[in-house]
């Protein structure tokens, strides 16, 4: 077979730090590739050597048996490699079709207008051959993030790529949408497209690629077909030693209740009852899971019950105390932990230091100020501390939030919330994009809390961490909790219709106070 | 997300809408007393309103105002906030008198005073993008320099903030038109009128159909985008601050030929103007035919306001009636409420960030 893309012994230095180490990558044409590895593992850093936005120390790259020298994005462009960046380069307020184009209009009368006729036959056009559904017309910020992630699959295909580089493509979207770009990579490769996605989730890997290559720190840890290999093998390739995939642990002993939620209502921004009317109770020492496919309330649940919105209607009470009206403040000094699920946008200030981003939350307590001034020192510690304990990297205080991978951010929230002793912790989607290694770390974090007493809601749409973490599991669907099961009894196919909604037959119920369970 | 915005749109469309229809509704009631009982009170206002020389000197008043906000629509679709318009008026007013007064030709003056304009505008652009300033501030300097600046060369060569005068612009008359009651005043007016007219319309079509229309917005709502298309964004923001320079100098220039001298005074013969172009083209949502339009409602009601005052009509003390079209800014703005800025606008950008 043809290879298309032939990586030779790449090196890639930056001061103080070797990203990449004497890499080899063989790239069969009309497959798809998928390069696996933990967050830092030198994934994205090999790639950008491919699509030239760096340079190698050492090594070639050979693009469809020639060797090449990208000095810029252009050059590869030209040689038909094409990248999808995690974060899309679309222009929201304009069309599909504009922004595809951007850059390569075709012009008339003398070039002086963009020929907007043709354009948008270039474009129904591409989107028909390899049978993408989208509208040529419509706005980018109109439309979902999986139609957004087609129109820059289009805009690469615009530009003549015949190598296809996706950066985590599957992080933003829902399993449906994953579902519809796996289809979509499949019909791309039949029609003689080639296509590397990087990843750090392993099920994907497996599923969608023909070969998958295994990064760690650096190095080609080995290249296996998809088909003959499991797992658990490959979980090891990533992370070096043997890797728990499921947990073992003792049954709940829960005891008084720390949190009750009782006949909760929170409307959204238009007024529609997003949480419709939910009692639930966690206890100390137990996990209650929720799972739901995501906006059928749980975003609007768990704002209520941190202080980020009041509810509409109904009492929220922790330790017999109601706290339904208390400010996040008060929430926070009655011993309630948070982990938000988007971490960038609520866990963390981007550009602040993590020393910074250590206090917040704490910027109250008596440990840190006194009488309006900070204690640095102290808070310095304190970030360090976290840092130490829960393996954040690089461990450096002073790094700024933004320039730390996804999994390391997730992991200084959770050490910081953690570190807070709380009675309670809501825990939403505390893994969501975070590699194999942090997730099986923050997963021990929570049980250790349970081990310890406390109280934990956990929010997740990952079904295999509500169901391997949880002491119950309740399952929401447009803004009610359908039931409550036990976790361990419950299939997949009874989960998967009470998430639509459907009371399927026997099902393993337990009782809101948990009596089922002993 | 998609509804949000989509509500941004709705809310900010109705208070246009509403705006809009107000003016016409009261337009209307004016109209009714004009026609029913032209002695009374609002009789005589609507009369007052519907004078061809009321059109007149709105259209003269409108000139530089929208001008200066078409430059500002391309630098801040582009990315750069241009409060400085205010600063671009006034060198140009100053150098089209002083280069008419020196070429002996008004329209040699009107190119200087653009030119000049440009210059300070490239000034600009350059501690902007290249030394990455803080747009507002430096926009604020290029006023502030402005301010100080024309009157002082001013002094210098006429010995006093007001320059000699050198005469205005012939108005361009189009026979049979002219005649026509009100609109006629559309055919009978200075050639910076028209000069206004097709830079709205030539803006319009620049940013909506030609390819750097679209680098332009692009730079402004996601500069990266348009930077992995291969298209070089500083270049664009520089090409689209220049512009507002050129703009903004044809305003100025028309400005001061329109009276034929530069008076220096105070705030200076701008008096605001450039402030009121900002209003104007957030109000106009970035539309140049929108700018126009609430320019024609703000120098409209400015018109009206010096006409009330000489018709002496009713008994409200002048600077009562002075403060018109200052409300109206205030009132629209209110209404109007959430213009959506570009994305990027105000934000640096480096090629290469990571």
């Amino acid at each position: 077979m043809e290879q298309a893309v032939h990586l030779d012994g790449i090196t890639k230095r930056f001061p103080g730090v070797v990203a990449n180490d004497d890499v080899d990558l063989a790239v069969e044409k009309g497959t798809v590739h998928a390069l696996l590895g933990e967050n830092g593992a030198g994934k994205t850093t090999l790639m950008n050597v491919l699509y030239g936005l760096y340079q190698p120390t050492e090594g070639t790259v050979n693009v469809h048996g020639e060797t090449q020298q990208f000095d810029s994005p252009r050059d590869a462009i030209d040689e038909g490699v094409g990248m999808i960046h995690q974060h899309f380069m679309l222009v929201d307020p304009m069309t599909v079709t504009e922004n595809i184009t951007l850059g390569n209009e075709p012009r008339k009368w003398l070039g002086l207008t963009v020929d907007s006729e043709q354009s948008r036959e270039q474009v129904r056009e591409l989107s028909e051959r390899y049978g993408f559904d989208v509208d040529p017309d419509a706005r980018i910020e109109d439309v979902g993030v999986g139609v957004q992630q087609r129109v820059e699959i289009l805009k690469a295909l615009y530009r003549g790529a015949d190598v296809l580089i996706l950066d985590e493509p599957t992080a933003v979207l829902t399993p449906q949408e994953v579902e519809d770009l796996f289809r979509v990579l499949e019909e791309l490769t039949d029609q003689g497209k080639t296509i590397i996605f990087i990843t750090h989730k392993l099920g994907e890997a497996m599923e969608a690629a023909d070969e998958i290559t295994v990064l760690r720190e650096g190095k080609n840890v080995g290249t296996v077909p998809a088909d003959d290999i499991t797992r658990e093998e490959l979980a090891e390739m990533m992370v070096g030693r043997e890797v728990l995939l499921d947990l073992d642990r003792e049954p709940a002993e829960p005891g008084r209740s720390i949190l009750d939620v009782d006949d909760l209502v929170v409307e959204d921004d238009r007024g529609v009852r997003a949480v419709d009317g939910i009692s639930l109770e966690v206890r100390a020492g137990e996990v209650l899971g929720i799972a739901g496919v995501d906006g059928n309330g749980q975003s609007e649940l768990v704002e209520a019950i941190t202080g980020l919105q009041m509810p509409d209607e109904g009492t929220i009470t922790y330790d017999d105390v109601d706290r339904t009206t208390d400010s996040r403040r008060e929430r926070i000094e009655a011993g309630l932990a948070y982990i938000p699920e988007d971490r960038q946008e609520r866990g963390l200030v981007m550009d602040f230091d993590l020393v910074e981003n250590g206090l917040l939350g704490s910027q109250h307590a008596a440990d840190y100020t006194s009488k309006g001034r900070i204690d640095w020192n102290h808070t310095r510690d304190h970030a360090e501390e976290i840092i130490e304990e829960y393996d954040v990297r690089p461990p450096d205080a002073n790094a700024h939030a933004k320039s730390l991978s996804g999994g390391n951010q997730q992991k200084f929230v959770v050490g910081r919330e953690f570190a807070r002793d709380p009675r309670l912790v809501v825990a939403s989607h505390p893994t969501r994009g975070v590699d194999v290694g942090s997730m099986e770390f923050i997963h021990d974090q929570i049980n250790a809390l349970r081990e310890a007493g406390r109280a934990v809601l956990l929010i997740s749409s990952n079904l295999d961490e509500v169901q391997s973490l949880s002491d119950r599991l309740a399952v929401v669907y447009e803004g009610e909790i359908v039931d409550i099961v036990d976790p361990e009894r419950v299939t997949e196919e009874q989960l998967g219709l009470l998430m639509a909604g459907q009371q399927p037959d026997a099902v393993p119920t337990i009782a809101a106070n948990g009596e089922g369970h002993q | 997300m998609t509804n949000d915005s989509a509500m941004d749109r709705l809310s900010s469309m109705s208070g246009r809408l509403f705006i809009a229809a107000a003016a016409v509704l009261s337009l209307a009631v004016l109209a009714g007393f004009g026609l029913l009982a032209p002695a009374s009170t609002p009789g005589q206002i609507f009369w007052v309103l519907a004078s061809k020389s009321t059109l007149s000197s709105t259209l003269r008043l409108s000139v530089p105002i929208v001008l200066a906000a078409l430059g500002g629509i391309f630098a801040e679709k582009s990315g750069i906030i241009n409060i400085g318009l205010e600063g671009l008026l006034i060198i140009s007013a100053f150098a089209a008198i002083f280069g008419a007064d020196a070429t002996g030709s008004l329209w040699l003056g009107f190119l200087i005073g653009i030119v000049a304009s440009t210059l300070l505008a490239a000034v600009f652009a350059v501690v902007c993008i290249e030394f990455r300033a803080d747009q507002i501030i430096a926009g604020l300097a290029v006023w502030l320099i402005a301010l100080g600046l024309a009157p002082f060369a001013s002094q210098v060569f006429y010995g006093g903030p007001n320059t000699s005068n050198v005469g205005t612009f012939d108005t361009i008359t189009v026979p049979a038109l002219a005649d026509i009651p009100f609109f006629g005043a559309l055919f009978d007016a200075s050639p910076a009128v028209y000069i206004m007219f097709l830079a709205v319309a030539a803006s319009w079509y620049v940013l909506n159909r030609t390819t750097f229309g679209r680098w332009v917005r692009a730079a402004g709502e996601n500069p990266k985008a348009l930077d992995t298309a291969g298209v070089d964004v500083s270049r664009v923001r520089y090409a689209a601050v220049l512009l507002s320079g050129v703009l903004s100098g044809m305003g100025g220039a028309a400005l001061a030929i329109n009276i034929g001298q530069f008076t220096g005074n105070g705030p200076t013969m701008v008096n605001g103007k450039g402030f009121i172009a900002i209003v104007a083209y957030l109000f106009g949502n970035y539309n140049p035919v929108g700018a126009l339009l609430s320019t024609t409602l703000f120098a409209g009601l400015d018109a009206v306001q010096l006409r009330l005052q000489t018709a002496d009509v009713i008994a409200v003390p002048d600077s009562l009636v002075q403060a018109i079209p200052f409300v109206a800014v205030i009132v629209v703005l209110a209404l109007v409420g959430k213009t959506r800025l570009p994305e990027a606008a105000g934000e640096h950008y480096e090629s290469g960030e990571e």
